[in-house]
């Protein structure tokens, strides 16, 4: 009966324990699923040839311009194919069409030299129950760009908000020439008021090459031009004017590669160039290091897609992209390297969009069909890949872990990576253990072999009410109270740390030297009675002598006044580089060490105690000291148990989370710096999990460092486990 | 802190100069000594003169005593906490309670074998060499030379030679207590104290460790506590009868055995009680 209350109680532990691993198997096994797209429809469309291809943000009404400028258009849940006419005030032939993402516009490029923005006026609306999206297309004015009568080749604009950039390109006899006009919108009495060309540049003379396409990022304040020897110009609009900041070639390794297909990557900081042979690079730009100018610089290299691409898409949403061309289809994610998902179609791909939701995609064929996908990706920007190895993010001058979860602008890009959290847990646990350890082994050692047992029954329940002292008040105090102090006293601690191991060391020295008369005075197991005042009088000393050492040791000159000042923390930056902040380690180290302190010292104590008698009987019957019988006999023999005393406190120090929430800055930053803060795994889900959207890439990533911390946590024990085991059988007594 | 813990000699026990071959009949000398556990009384006015190199024998009831009397000879039992004692022990003139004196330099002098094997958790070779790691000395020959001798002495030498290294667990019963013996002989005391270092030995490691104690004989001034009355008979000179914390009878062990003064002594070695 008893056995089986007992049986089933454990395996009620193993499953509940089983339960909560799979739990959060469960909830981070999408973080590592790949984008799953599956065709939803295919729609006929008129053997008519098309300049452009878009869609809405719902995916619900594709729309393809056409060269006479007529739109034509597909209801997703009809199939119905319907053409809507723009209405430019006058027959166009187009020849040329961009889109302007951010501002979900179309630019259209015609025979004769001009150009036409056009706003495909997306409705959406509920009837019986399914969403109706229609199309109302609206026109702005023709306006003449660049050589007069020339066809437009391409053409891009971007828009500031307060101007216009529209840059085209056109052939100029043998030549080409890239037109850039600036637009304002002139505040007039009448409301709405007219767009006047501020601005008109020729920037052919500082293109080194023919060109073959332009881009004008969504900001609208520079202008890429590609060029048909591979190149790539980055011209800045500065005070009015183009400069060329910089030309390079994607594809230089690559003997004789052109670039077929460039697109801007959501952000417009990244561009991703595609080569005739399918070779596929993103460029970003970044302030090299030290650098006071930003220039593109290759941060990520995808493998080739192995045939010509016909065309280079990015996303709205995220930093995903598809390349096509010939029968395949390949989703792409810039930041993480990594290919979403990749299609062999029967059929060849022609052009594509992607809504804006990222959840849909219309893919067009050679024989003028339109094909509608499903995208299921919605941790696109979540890999192996993006947890753990380092990544380079748009900006950045180099690859780094980092962790950033939200941050201020729209396209901001989340960062997710574990490095520093787990970096942030293991400096936690040192600087702790660091702390710790010591004082609570050597007080474990003290209180078990030397103390008169009347104190030690006193010193033991005491430690173990201390165990029990909620984290939340350690750590309150740690970032209310000591922190404060630390920040101000780190000479005091620092002669503390060097001298009171040393007047104890000392001190015992010169006691063991004392003759016995003397020393007889003192029964033992009263030591203490000298030694606790001593000690006290001499961290008063030390914690007073704290400032004379910072006036002596830590004196930084300001370079500017050449006034001196003692300051241990601005001589810390000075000499270190490293930052000193005040809710640091060394606070961290102090709160958790009391957090373990009792914890370690409990069990140490327990294992020391539990020594069989004889041993110590045979120690001392051999002349031995109570020092070497303590250091020889007892503590190998309590190996095992003070191992275990270390791997839990290890444990807790690991998984504690509220000291460090309260008593650190959080701050997810990779250095070993003692006088800087960081973030554990566990801190790191207290705080963000409140703020995290259900199911979000950051919910799963949370779980993720709780699967971490298991993990770890598992290892350490079953490790521990092993080592105890060995120990024991080495140790074990008769 | 460390500091209190070292505790290295600074008042010696003084040494015996071994030059006479006969020995000293008071070489332990016991005055008027009692014992107290706390309030409880083990010992009552215990006065005994122990030969030197002779085995002398303590027996007696169960609870007697003899025990604690043994521990007494080199202070084991102010491991204890609250005992007290009246009268004097003097070994070679100098009272073992002498003030000045530490205590590890009486333990140094007296070696000890306990009634359990109690083997540290340590290799064989480190076990015979602890006494000699705990004063100071390293030296790897003194050591080696110290091992060769002890277990030889202890007759352990052949068994164990050829795994010095292995842990002293692995060592059957009756080789542990002889490896105890060898670790209490190690750092050549004067006096080796015995509590019933037999009872837990089968009838041949107990011929061994018989035979063995003849042999130190010549070496060391050994007591030994037995409840074996054959063993006192066979290998002790002397021997003292114990009852009820007092000393009943001390005499040559022939004397005790064949013709005790005492009634209670007769009782107990004729098997009437105890
Ligand atoms: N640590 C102790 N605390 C209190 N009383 C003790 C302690 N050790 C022994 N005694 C008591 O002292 C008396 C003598 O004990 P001792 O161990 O010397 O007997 P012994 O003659 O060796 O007996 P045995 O033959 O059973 O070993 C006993 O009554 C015992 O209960
Ligand atoms: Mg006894």
């Amino acid at each position: 009966m008893m056995t089986l209350f007992i049986k089933s109680g454990g395996v009620l532990v193993i499953t509940a324990v089983l339960g909560i691993f799979f739990f959060i198997l469960f909830q981070i096994w999408p973080l590592f699923m790949p984008a799953q797209v599956s065709e939803l429809k295919t729609v006929s469309l008129p053997n008519h040839s098309f300049s452009l291809l878009g869609v809405d943000e719902w995916g619900a009404r594709p729309f393809l311009v056409e060269p006479d400028g007529r739109m034509l258009t597909v209801d997703y849940e009809t199939g119905a194919v319907s053409e809507v006419p723009i209405d430019f005030g006058e027959p166009l032939q187009i020849v040329s069409a961009a889109l302007n993402k951010r501002e979900q516009m179309i630019i259209v490029g015609t025979a004769d030299g001009r150009f036409a923005i056009v706003a495909p006026g997306y409705e959406s609306e509920e009837s019986d129950g399914r969403q109706v999206v229609t199309i109302h297309p609206s026109a702005e004015k023709v306006t003449p760009i660049g050589l007069p009568g020339v066809p437009i080749l391409d053409i891009a604009y971007g828009d500031s908000g307060s101007s216009k950039l529209v840059v085209a390109l056109q052939a100029n006899g043998n030549n080409r020439q890239v037109s850039a006009a600036i637009f304002e919108r002139k505040r007039s009495l009448m409301g709405q008021g007219k767009e006047e060309a501020v601005g008109v540049f020729d920037l052919t003379s500082l293109i080194p090459g023919r060109a073959s396409k332009v881009l004008v990022p969504g900001t609208g304040d520079s202008v890429i031009v590609v060029t048909e020897d591979g190149k790539v110009s980055y011209l800045l609009l500065e005070d009015e004017e183009f400069k060329l900041i910089q030309t390079f070639a994607p594809f230089e390794d690559i003997p004789g590669a052109h670039i077929q297909a460039a697109t801007f990557i959501f952000g417009d900081v990244s561009i991703c160039f595609a080569s005739d042979s399918g070779a596929n690079r993103v460029f970003s730009l970044y302030y090299p290091k030290g650098g006071a100018e930003r220039f593109f610089g290759k941060t990520h290299d995808f493998p080739s897609l192995g045939t010509m691409p016909s065309f280079l898409i990015s996303t709205l949403r995220n930093k995903a992209f598809l390349l096509g061309g010939g029968s395949e289809l390949s989703l792409r994610y810039s930041t993480t390297e990594s290919i979403r998902w990749e299609g062999k179609m029967p059929y060849n791909v022609v052009n594509a969009a992607i809504s804006g939701k990222y959840h849909r995609l219309v893919v067009l064929d050679s024989t003028n069909k339109l094909h509608f996908f499903k995208i299921d990706d919605p941790h696109a920007d979540s890999s192996l890949k993006a947890l753990f190895s380092k990544i380079w993010y748009e900006g950045a001058p180099e690859p780094k872990w980092e962790w950033q979860s939200t941050g201020g602008s729209d396209d901001f890009e989340p960062k997710f990576s574990l490095v520093p959290l787990i970096f942030g847990t293991f400096k936690g646990t040192f600087y702790a253990m660091l702390f710790a350890l010591p004082i609570a082994l050597l007080a474990a050692l003290y209180t078990s072999q030397f103390l008169d047992p009347r104190f030690r029954s006193i010193v033991k329940p005491t430690m173990e009410i201390m165990a029990s002292l909620p984290s939340v008040v350690l750590g309150f105090l740690g970032a209310i109270y000591i922190a404060p102090i630390i920040e101000k006293e780190i000479p005091s601690f620092i002669l503390l740390a060097v001298g009171l191991p040393l007047v104890a060391a000392i001190t015992g020295f010169f006691w063991s030297r004392l003759p016995i008369r003397y020393r007889k005075l003192i029964h033992p197991g009263w030591e203490w009675i000298v030694f606790v005042p001593l000690l006290l009088v001499s961290s008063w000393i030390f914690f007073q002598l704290g400032s004379v050492l910072e006036a002596i040791a830590f004196v930084v000159t300001d370079p500017a006044t050449g006034q001196k000042t003692a300051d241990f923390g601005a001589w810390w930056t000075a000499t270190t580089g490293n930052s000193f902040d005040q809710r640091n380690s060394v606070v961290v180290g102090f709160m958790m060490g009391f957090a373990i302190i009792p914890i370690i010292f409990t069990i140490a104590d327990d294992a020391l105690s539990n020594i069989p008698a004889q041993l110590i009987t045979a120690s001392m019957a051999c002349g031995a000291s109570r020092w070497q019988t303590a250091v020889r006999v007892v503590l190998p023999t309590a190996s095992p148990g003070i191992f275990s005393a270390i791997m839990i406190g290890l444990g807790r120090a690991v998984g504690e989370t509220m000291i460090v929430v309260m008593a650190t800055g959080n701050t997810p930053i990779t250095e070993w710096n003692i006088f800087s803060g960081m973030r554990t795994l566990s801190a790191n889900i207290a705080v963000e999990l409140p703020e995290a959207p259900h199911h979000s890439t950051l919910y799963r990533t949370l779980f993720l460092g709780a699967l971490v911390l298991f993990v770890f946590t598992f290892v350490f024990n079953t490790f521990a486990e092993i080592l105890r085991h060995r120990l024991r059988e080495r140790f074990k007594t008769i | 802190m460390p500091a209190v813990l070292s505790e290295p000699v600074r008042s010696h026990f003084p040494t015996t100069v071994n030059t006479s071959t006969a020995g000293r009949p008071d070489f332990i000398s016991i005055q008027n000594f009692s014992f107290f556990y706390g309030a409880k009384q083990a010992l009552f006015d215990i006065s005994l003169d122990i030969p030197e190199r002779q085995v002398t024998a303590f027996i007696g009831p169960s609870g007697c005593g003899k025990s604690t009397l043994l521990r007494n000879l080199n202070r084991m039992n102010e491991l204890i906490d609250g005992i007290s004692h009246s009268g004097d022990i003097i070994i070679h003139d100098h009272s073992i309670y002498d003030p000045l004196i530490e205590v590890i330099s009486l333990r140094k002098r007296v070696g000890m074998v306990f009634q359990k094997s109690n083997p540290f958790p340590k290799s064989i070779y480190e076990n015979v060499v602890y006494p000699l790691r705990v004063a100071g000395q390293n030296a790897k020959n003194v050591l080696d030379e110290t091992v060769e001798r002890s277990l030889k002495g202890a007759a352990l030498w052949d068994e164990a030679k050829d795994r010095l290294h292995e842990s002293a667990l692995s060592l059957s019963g009756g080789q542990m207590q002889r490896l105890c013996i060898a670790r209490a002989i190690a750092n050549r005391p004067e006096i080796l104290l015995m509590d019933e270092p037999c009872s837990a030995l089968d009838p041949i490691a107990t011929v061994k460790v018989e035979e063995l104690i003849q042999e130190l004989k010549s070496e060391f001034t050994i007591v030994i506590v037995t409840h074996n009355m054959q063993q006192a008979t066979r290998c002790s000179d002397k021997t003292a009868f114990f009852y009820l914390g007092k000393l009943i009878e001390f005499d040559v062990t022939s004397k005790i055995f064949s013709n005790p003064a005492q009634k209670q002594t007769e009782d107990y070695i004729t098997g009437r009680f105890g």
